[in-house]
């Protein structure tokens, strides 16, 4: 493409009155020979827009470079025909709003953006959208319970198809156990007819949904849009290619085995909350000695909120004990109830079936429960503490204990299997971070290098970022739903089943498109791998956390256009640069540092470079500059993908360049990371922690690279941030390199 | 923690079976105990006395709740209640609560006498029977029969004693002067059981509501006035039970009525800075906040002021409940704080309008010294004095 480049500078919103705009100017059309540079004092504004789409009709500009505002805004004022290139650079907040006005350094500033946008325009190809081989927008989804089944009608009601996986011979899941469910309408004070039936008739009767009962998936290959899933049904072997999957695989009750400190095992009238279930559907409740149930003691958190156990909250027992302590009263108003609880969590509507449990006489307790004992006719005399008497008491014998034995997620079952190349000895020389443990729960069996399932997170749930982007895994274009997501309800299910049907579909859509889904949505670029030079060090198939890149017999990587994120995490780690967007290379930075003038150490005029991660830390300088808070004027800012393509080659070209201090801002890791791409903050710190030794060894002190963690709210500490940084380097002194 | 105390449900259902259907409602959230009027003061009561563990102990059947200091230190002020989340008739689980003991013939030493008096006498005041009609004296009140639009009933303790015959007395005067028409019967009345049975005398108080009531519907009565809240309250919501069924006011909302049309009027001036302390009784529990504030602003030079804690959150004298009989530790007293926030405001009078607020609050403000700067009085009394010009 024959770039012809038009600069457009806006002198709006106070930049005229704070900068000298034809010396800006000069930048672009001395230095930078632009052919069209022009400014205008509201170029957002229609005159403005139509000045930029004039040169593009009439001038044949086809290269765009707008200095203004942050690209954060007005992206969609300043869109223009797509065979056109188009930067921003961010003269306004990063700028004027964060620098004193009319001052040399701010100048030189805003100079040194736009020269850094022109290097970064010259290095910028128009990406093509990646079209994969027969790509379908049919949804997978595995489980046939109240989430797969909702998900599946969802996509069909949307106009998809959907190919719904059931293991067992019949669809209905979790539900077809229950004896009543909990009350989803008005007036939310008495359990209802399981109404699962119905939900389940509808998806046999759907055109749109391909239903395999009695079958498990076998294998499912490829990648978003072409995904091949084989279908082992009673033996025999179908093959589906979907577009996206929703994993709804739902989750299993806790083991009561482990649950003989209640009792369960020992006494034969404790029992789980199924077996309830189970009894109550049978008609009048009776115990296996035949005797009928007059007095039931419920045991909540049996196992749940335990560390010993499960961890975290199970989420439905407390409605479910409160619904079985009404198929008692139902049978027996005079039956007594107890209800043994750490805390009762019955929240929204379900508050009413508990205050009509309590008003039907459920005597509640909660406490610790200190022993479990059977007397000679079987009754069970449960000893506990009274947190709200302040005493220790002990029930009569009541007939029954029921455990509320929680749920565990089906992800969650299975051996470990730590992913293949973390064991490897050629990936063991540094220490990367923590591998990806992946747990044999033979739910998927994915056809991917990096194992045959999700990785295996917290509790044993496969979330991806599940704050802010509910239903994403670690895998893109595979969706997790209902209690296999999260411990849930009912009624949370439905809802969670229609979000990931929607999901996929975007997916479907986007793959199709040939764009990103997530988080980068629309995003065209996807890596281009030089495999010429491909080392088969593996580095980017280890580092990816999405396992978009598989690998073939020789260990060259495979990459999986339709999986990628664009985080460009795989671009950083490669130590031979071989990985590129077109839109954003290593070489490409490269020369976006080389652009910046670094004036002589004479001058006193240090360098800092900051990369900053374009999703919280480059929002947070933002916010600084829309709060006018000022900060030190020597800040030179990069915003990256993700500070996980952070390139080792940077910091090199940064001080060979004569930059004084290299400043990455990243988003926090660790238990509770805010990084879009999982791990990319973390990747690059470990990287930079490599980085050091060379730094020392060229004697340049490796504080003169820092990193820190920053969220979009943090933005009121990024001027002491920045000016700490230039205190330490103060007290280094200038860069030895400066000048060379 | 150590002993192990046993669930009994056969207590908790006795307790339940004796009126206190909403026990189970009951969540535990506390907010009952944070409001208690025994939070505003010190002592050990106020240590031991927690309405949110007696209900607890009541809900599992659990021994506690009977010990008797707990058991009977409710004055049944209502503050709990009108506040409870859950809409817990707490004061019905209290009453409840005693009945299982009081039922059994266990009755605290101080109500003892009360109780006596009550079966031998109709009143709590050990006041022979022949004497409940001695407060009449001088004044010329027919008895009251069918043609009369009022029976005006009046608590056995203005009937008895002598501090409190004034209040008697006085809203005589006022009915009279607004041309009521109304007649009394004292001497065959009885006690109209609403403190008994708050103690727990379930049976007590039948005696005397239905020999009441067998009285009234002998008379014919229609429409009654009280001259105590709490009178008020047995008629108005114990008695129904009972078959006795009645139109109840209280002295006060049948002066503010006569106020607004014109028939009574308080020429009287009196520059004085006037206070009202809300009655239990009347505010929290029959809802009657307006009227007595209406007529003492009627009042000819009266400056009227609030106190801190008024209307619905008025802070019990103590004095409801049973707790007139009880002895508490001077610096203990509910009624104290009610007459600091009386000075606080500088008020020149406390007024109020019930026969129990009196004694509790007079016993306050002498016991704080502090009647030379506040004087405390019945609102009839008040209300008097400006009758004339």
């Amino acid at each position: 493409m024959d770039k012809k480049t038009g600069v457009y500078i806006c002198t709006g919103c106070s930049i005229g009155e704070s900068l000298e705009i034809e010396s800006l100017s000069k930048v672009a059309t001395k230095e930078g020979k632009v052919p069209v540079c022009k400014t205008h004092p509201f170029l957002c504004g229609p005159e403005g827009v139509a000045l930029i789409k004039n040169d593009i009709e009439t001038e044949g500009v086809n290269t765009l470079l707008i200095a203004a505002c942050s690209p954060r805004v007005n992206y969609d004022v300043f869109e223009f025909d797509s065979s056109c290139i188009m930067e921003r650079v961010n003269i306004r907040e990063q700028v004027i709003w964060s620098q004193p006005a009319n001052d040399e350094d701010t100048q030189m500033m805003a100079e040194d953006y736009l020269r850094m946008g022109l290097a970064k325009v010259k290095h910028i190809d128009l990406p093509e959208p990646y079209q994969g081989e027969n790509m379908v927008k049919t949804l997978l989804v595995v489980g046939g319970g109240l989430t797969g089944m909702t998900a599946a009608l969802e996509a069909a009601k949307a106009g998809y198809k959907a190919v719904l996986v059931e293991k067992s011979p019949v669809l209905g899941g979790w539900m077809n156990g229950l004896f009543k469910q909990a009350p989803r309408k008005a007036p939310f004070t008495t359990p209802e007819a399981v109404d699962i039936a119905e939900l389940v008739s509808q998806v046999e009767a759907n055109p749109d949904v391909t239903v395999y009962t009695g079958a498990e998936i076998l294998e499912i290959a490829g990648a978003p849009g072409m995904f091949d899933a084989s279908i082992n049904q009673n033996g025999t072997t179908v093959k589906e290619r979907v577009g996206s999957v929703v994993l709804a695989t739902g989750a299993v009750p806790y083991d009561p085995a482990k649950l003989d400190y209640l009792g369960y095992g020992k006494y034969e009238n404790v029992i789980t909350s199924q077996k309830m279930e189970e009894l109550a559907s049978k008609g009048k409740i009776l115990r296996p000695d035949g005797k009928e149930v007059q007095s039931i003691a419920f045991i909540q958190c049996a196992g749940s909120r335990d560390q010993e156990h499960l961890p975290y909250c199970s989420a439905t027992c407390c409605v479910e004990s409160l619904k079985q302590a009404t198929y008692l009263k139902e049978q027996n108003p005079e039956a007594n109830v107890f209800i043994f609880y750490k805390d009762m969590r019955a929240s929204g509507q379900y508050e009413r079936l508990y205050q009509q449990v309590q008003k039907d006489g459920g005597i509640f307790v909660r406490g610790e429960i200190n022993g479990i004992t059977e007397d000679g006719e079987k009754n069970l005399l449960i000893e506990a503490t009274d947190v709200l008497s302040g005493a220790t008491i002990t029930t009569e014998g009541v007939d029954m204990v029921v455990l509320a034995n929680g749920m565990v997620p089906t992800t969650a079952l299975g051996e470990d299997i730590a992913a293949k190349a973390d064991t490897e000895e050629d990936c063991k020389e540094d220490d990367g971070p923590k591998p990806e443990i992946i747990r044999k729960s033979n739910l998927l069996n994915l056809a991917y290098r990096q194992g045959p399932e999700m990785p295996t997170l917290k509790y044993g749930y496969a979330d991806s970022h599940f704050i802010c982007f509910p239903y994403e895994t670690r895998r893109t274009g595979i969706y997790a739903a209902g209690s296999v997501r999260a411990p849930m309800d009912e009624l949370s299910s439905v809802e969670d089943a229609a979000g990931a049907a929607l999901k996929a579909i975007q997916c479907m859509e986007s793959s199709a498109q040939g764009v990103a889904v997530h988080p980068r949505v629309g995003d065209m670029s996807f890596p281009d791998f030089a495999m010429s030079r491909c080392t088969q060090c593996k580095r980017c198939t280890v580092e990816c956390p999405f396992g978009a890149i598989n690998e073939d017999d020789k260990f060259n990587p495979l990459p999986n256009p339709t999986r990628c994120r664009r985080c460009g995490i795989c671009m950083g780690a490669c130590p031979e640069r071989i990985i590129t967007f077109k839109n954003y290379s290593v070489p490409m930075i490269g020369n976006l540092i080389k652009s910046i003038e670094v004036p002589d150490e004479d001058e006193e005029k240090p360098r800092i470079l900051v990369f900053a991660c374009e999703n919280d830390a480059y929002p947070a300088l933002d916010m600084a500059g829309i709060n006018r808070l000022k900060y030190n004027a020597w800040v030179r800012v990069i915003p990256l993908r993700c500070l996980g393509s952070l390139s080792l080659v940077w910091i090199a070209d940064s001080m060979s360049a004569g930059i004084d201090g290299i400043f990455l801002l990243g988003c926090k890791h660790g238990d509770d990371y805010q990084c879009h791409f999982i791990k990319g903050s973390e990747l690059a710190e470990i990287r930079l922690s490599k980085v050091s030794e060379t730094l020392d060894r060229l004697d340049l002190d490796s504080d003169r690279v820092r990193m820190d963690q920053v969220s979009i709210t943090d933005y009121d500490k990024i001027p002491a941030l920045l000016d700490d940084f230039a205190k330490r380097l103060d007290e280094l002194g200038p860069n030895p390199y400066k000048g060379f | 923690m150590d002993e192990i105390k046993e669930v009994s449900l056969e207590m908790r259902e006795y307790i339940i079976s004796s009126g206190a259907d909403t026990l189970n409602w009951c969540m535990q959230c506390g907010l009952c105990t944070n409001l208690c009027p025994y939070r505003q003061v010190p002592g050990e009561l106020s240590e031991v006395f927690n309405i949110r563990k007696m209900q607890r102990q009541g809900q599992l059947g659990l021994e506690g709740f009977d010990d008797e200091e707990v058991l009977f230190a409710c004055v049944t002020c209502g503050m709990c209640q009108s506040n409870c989340p859950r809409s817990v008739e707490i004061i019905k689980n209290v009453r409840s609560m005693r009945n299982t003991i009081v039922g059994a013939g266990i009755l605290p030493g101080h109500l003892r006498p009360v109780a006596g008096s009550l079966h031998a006498n109709g009143n709590p005041w050990t006041g022979p029977q022949e004497k409940r009609a001695d407060w009449l004296e001088g004044l010329n009140v027919p008895a009251y029969t069918e043609d009369m639009e009022y029976l005006l009933y009046v608590c056995c303790t203005s009937c008895y004693d002598t501090r409190s015959q004034k209040i008697a007395k006085s809203v005589v005067k006022l009915l009279q002067q607004a041309g009521v028409s109304f007649g009394v019967l004292t001497a065959e009345e009885n006690c109209c059981g609403e403190t008994i049975r708050k103690i727990g005398d379930e049976d007590l108080f039948t005696k005397l509501a239905e020999s009441n009531i067998k009285l009234f519907n002998g008379k014919g009565v229609k429409k009654i006035i009280t001259t105590s809240p709490h009178c008020l309250y047995a008629f108005k919501t114990d008695y129904p039970e009972l078959g006795g069924e009645y139109e109840v006011m209280h002295y006060s909302e049948l002066l503010g009525n006569l106020l607004k049309d014109g028939k009574l009027s308080l020429p009287g001036e009196q520059a004085k800075k006037v206070t009202f302390h809300d009655p239990c009784y009347l505010g929290r529990h029959n809802l009657v906040y307006d009227a007595p504030r209406e007529l003492l602003q009627a009042v000819p030079g009266a400056e009227f002021v609030e106190l801190d804690r008024a209307k619905n959150k008025s802070l019990c004298c103590s004095g409801g409940g049973g707790r007139i009989w009880a002895e508490v530790p001077f610096g203990e007293r509910f009624g104290e704080l009610r007459i600091n926030d009386a000075v606080k405001q500088n008020a020149d009078i406390i007024v109020t309008a019930c026969p129990y607020c009196i004694t509790m609050l007079d016993d306050a403000c002498a016991g704080l010294e502090k009647g030379d700067v506040l004087k405390v009085m019945e609102m009839s009394e008040f209300l008097c004095e400006s009758l004339e010009k």
